[in-house]
């Protein structure tokens, strides 16, 4: 067991090298990459400088940057080296824990990265727990009341939810009930005079900024986590050691709470490894959908603006997160459930 | 989950879910035999609600490829001079119709006002509602986004092209996209995780850390950045996801493989000198395919909403092609005009819906779980 989850611990560090390695890759080949967009701003600037120069400039006659200058903007960008060697020199980099500079922020990629943490945080935790808080009681009631008005009713709230994904119903929320009806603030985290407020006041902000993303971040896993603890305690009840409790005189209640419940509840506890990439990588969707600057928003503004060392931090991130999420739901699995043996 | 689980769980104990071999007919020597599918396909006839849903969608898809005539803002047949024309089918220029000097398409909207003078023998039928999802809405004055009116069911969008004939048009889009890329993944899915369990050994080994790399990247970010190197049309758009969504089907492939090849009847083909071809896709394969049809709804719903994502970000078919998410998109941006978010997501919401309800069917007629309780 022990040796197991070394080797899984071990076997990391390939997946990571071949995962990053070929997104690298990718992104060599992607035209607009940080080169481009500093050869642009020279020429910018070179033209301002320029003062006078008016219409002339149009027919494309501007002072071109020097061979020189492009060679040494290449250097500084490394790619007057082979692709290989781009890599190795990166992944050194990363070792020293210098993920570069951020090409749009100008700041480190990784404080750009790591201060958009707290936000998703936020979000993928209170989300988290609630949609578990939901979902877990009302897999458990639909279970226990299988076929009855109240579990083909609430069925029907769960295929709407599977066929409504979250971030477009948010699109809709966001159009009624805030641009509409006022009732709520239109996206972002918090508002501008943020800084202004005192902190009863900034609770509130956050509150009510939060309640429309919420419910979206909500319907993401609610009818697959409802329909999943809904199922797997509805299995165990049908189990010989159910009817064995029933058969000893326990009640219905002691029966389902004490011993069916806390089997039905494996299947769910193993999703405890995504917690991880949930929490930290936030949903692109939803963030660009309430204009949330997180994690998931920086991923996708940074893939639209070519910034490579984001790109890659982000992936880092990712990753690491990913792959560490799946070893701690195999874990979650073989703690919770002893029969479990990874040989 | 990880796939050293998955195959914990498939050589080890049989686990709580009863496979496709817990359900084989009995057969009664007297009755005539009823295979298995036709069987499961009876079944599924007689789950209602998915039954009728499938029903629906197919009618709802085939009349879709019908929309070219249906909804258009040329004409279906005009009568000009005796002759009969249709505009829809073919092209005409202008001065077929006496419009003088027009070498384009001829203009239908002027035409039409020409025809009903009084007095004018001349006709045109009109599809039943005359908008295409492209064309611009000029003639009515107004500034974009129109409202729903009676001229446009359900208003316009910003550049003034008609909301309902746009979200028709993606239905289709959004469908035949969704059915290509599911068979698409599931073909390479059932290559590559049939071909890994099957010869095993190094092969897996090697091929298993390949899917594990290939599943740890994140999806939309790649699809993202590879879109900015290929202009993505419908094609390209379907390749790069594929390239990135087989991953899940090999999964459940192999171990579907893993399971089947040591039973007896794979032992009774290879006595029998069957090929490695032959014995994986005559006597393997059709044995194995139970969990994917089960299934293939939800992959089908799930595609849908990665291209509705995809269109909604910008990464999607190109532009000015009919797309759930591109009208999403300018729903957002026109963000008080509810009318331009709830087309979309309405339709998207029946068509989800629809297919959900087959899934349940589905999944109910080929996989079946009997909750048996006591009180």
């Amino acid at each position: 067991m022990v040796n197991y989850f070394i080797r899984r611990f071990l076997l990391i560090i390939p997946t990571f090298l071949g995962c990053t390695l070929l997104v690298f890759c990718i992104l060599q080949f992607t035209p607009g990459g940080p080169l481009e967009r500093a050869l642009q701003q020279a020429q910018q600037q070179s033209h301002g400088g320029e003062g006078g120069g008016t219409a002339s400039g149009i027919g494309g006659g501007n002072t071109e940057i020097s061979e020189e200058a492009k060679a040494e903007l290449k250097r500084y960008y490394n790619l007057d080296k082979p692709i290989p060697m781009r890599y190795i020199l990166w992944l050194g980099n990363l070792m020293k824990g210098d993920f570069g500079q951020s090409s749009v922020y100008g700041d480190p990629a990784f404080e750009v990265i790591t201060s958009r943490f707290p936000i998703s945080l936020y979000y993928g935790l209170i989300g988290f727990v609630l949609s578990y808080l939901v979902c877990i009681p009302l897999g458990i009631l639909k279970a226990i009341k299988h076929g009855s008005p109240f579990d083909i009713g609430s069925s029907a709230l769960v295929f709407i939810g599977y066929s409504v994904p979250g971030w477009a119903l948010g699109a809709l929320l966001l159009s009624t009930m805030a641009a509409n009806w006022h009732w709520f603030p239109l996206g972002n985290f918090h508002s501008d005079n943020w800084d202004q407020l005192s902190f009863g006041e900034q609770a509130w902000d956050l509150l009510d900024h939060s309640i429309l993303p919420l419910i979206c971040y909500m319907i993401g896993g609610f009818a697959t986590l409802t329909i999943l603890m809904k199922n797997s305690l509805l299995e165990n009840l049908g189990q010989d050691y159910v009817r064995t409790a029933f058969a000893k005189g326990l009640t219905e209640r002691r029966v389902i709470f004490g011993h069916a419940m806390r089997n039905s509840l494996i299947p769910i506890a193993t999703g405890i490894g995504s917690i991880l990439s949930i929490v930290l990588t936030g949903s692109v969707l939803i963030e660009t959908v309430f204009n949330i600057d997180g994690f998931g928003y920086l991923s996708y503004r940074s893939a639209v603006e070519r910034d490579y060392t984001v790109v890659m931090g982000i992936l880092v991130f990712t990753v690491v997160l990913r792959l560490l999420g799946n070893i701690l739901s195999d874990f979650a699995y073989a703690v919770i459930d002893p029969r479990i043996r990874f040989d | 989950m990880s796939e050293d689980t998955t195959a914990a769980g498939s050589s080890g104990n049989p686990g709580p879910i009863a496979g496709p071999t817990a359900e084989l007919p009995a057969g009664k020597p007297t009755d005539r035999p009823v295979s298995l599918l036709r069987k499961r396909l009876r079944k599924f006839k007689s789950l209602k609600r998915g039954y009728y849903s499938f029903l629906l969608l197919l009618a709802l898809y085939i009349i879709s490829f019908a929309f070219p005539i249906l909804i258009n803002n040329k004409p279906m047949v005009v009568r000009y001079n005796g002759e009969f024309y249709f505009p829809v089918l073919a092209f005409h220029n202008g001065e077929t119709f006496g419009q003088k000097g027009e070498q384009a398409e001829a203009n239908y909207t002027k035409l039409r006002q020409e025809f009903d003078r009084p007095g004018n023998p001349n006709w045109m039928i009109m599809p039943l509602y005359p908008w295409d999802p492209y064309h611009v809405d000029y003639e009515d004055g107004g500034s974009f986004p129109l409202e729903p009116s009676s001229r446009h069911i359900l208003g316009t969008d910003d550049t003034g092209r008609d909301i309902f004939s746009r979200m028709a048009y993606g239905f289709n889009v959004s469908v035949s996209f969704a059915i290509l890329l599911t068979v698409l993944e599931y073909i390479l899915g059932t290559i590559i995780g049939g071909v890994m369990a099957f010869f095993g050994g190094k092969l897996d080994l090697i091929g298993q850390r390949v899917v594990e790399v290939w599943s740890t990247i994140p999806f939309l970010y790649t699809v993202i950045i590879v879109s900015s190197i290929l202009v993505p049309n419908f094609m390209v758009l379907i390749f790069v996801i594929t390239l990135f969504n087989w991953v899940g089907t090999s999964y459940y492939m192999r171990g579907e493989f893993y399971r089947e090849k040591g039973k007896d009847y794979v032992a009774a083909a290879i006595a029998l000198g069957a090929t490695n071809r032959q014995i994986m896709f005559k006597h393997i394969l059709p044995n194995s395919l139970t969990p994917l049809i089960a299934f293939l709804p939800f992959t089908i719903v799930g595609n849908i909403q990665s291209l509705v994502a995809l269109d909604f970000l910008g990464f999607g078919l190109p532009a000015p092609t009919p797309s759930w998410g591109q009208m999403l998109e300018v729903g957002l941006k026109n963000i008080d005009k509810t009318w331009l978010i709830a087309t979309p997501l309405g339709a998207m919401f029946v068509t989800l819906l629809l297919i959900t309800f087959i899934g349940e069917a589905v999944r109910e007629a080929f996989d079946p779980r009997v909750f048996s309780r006591l009180r």
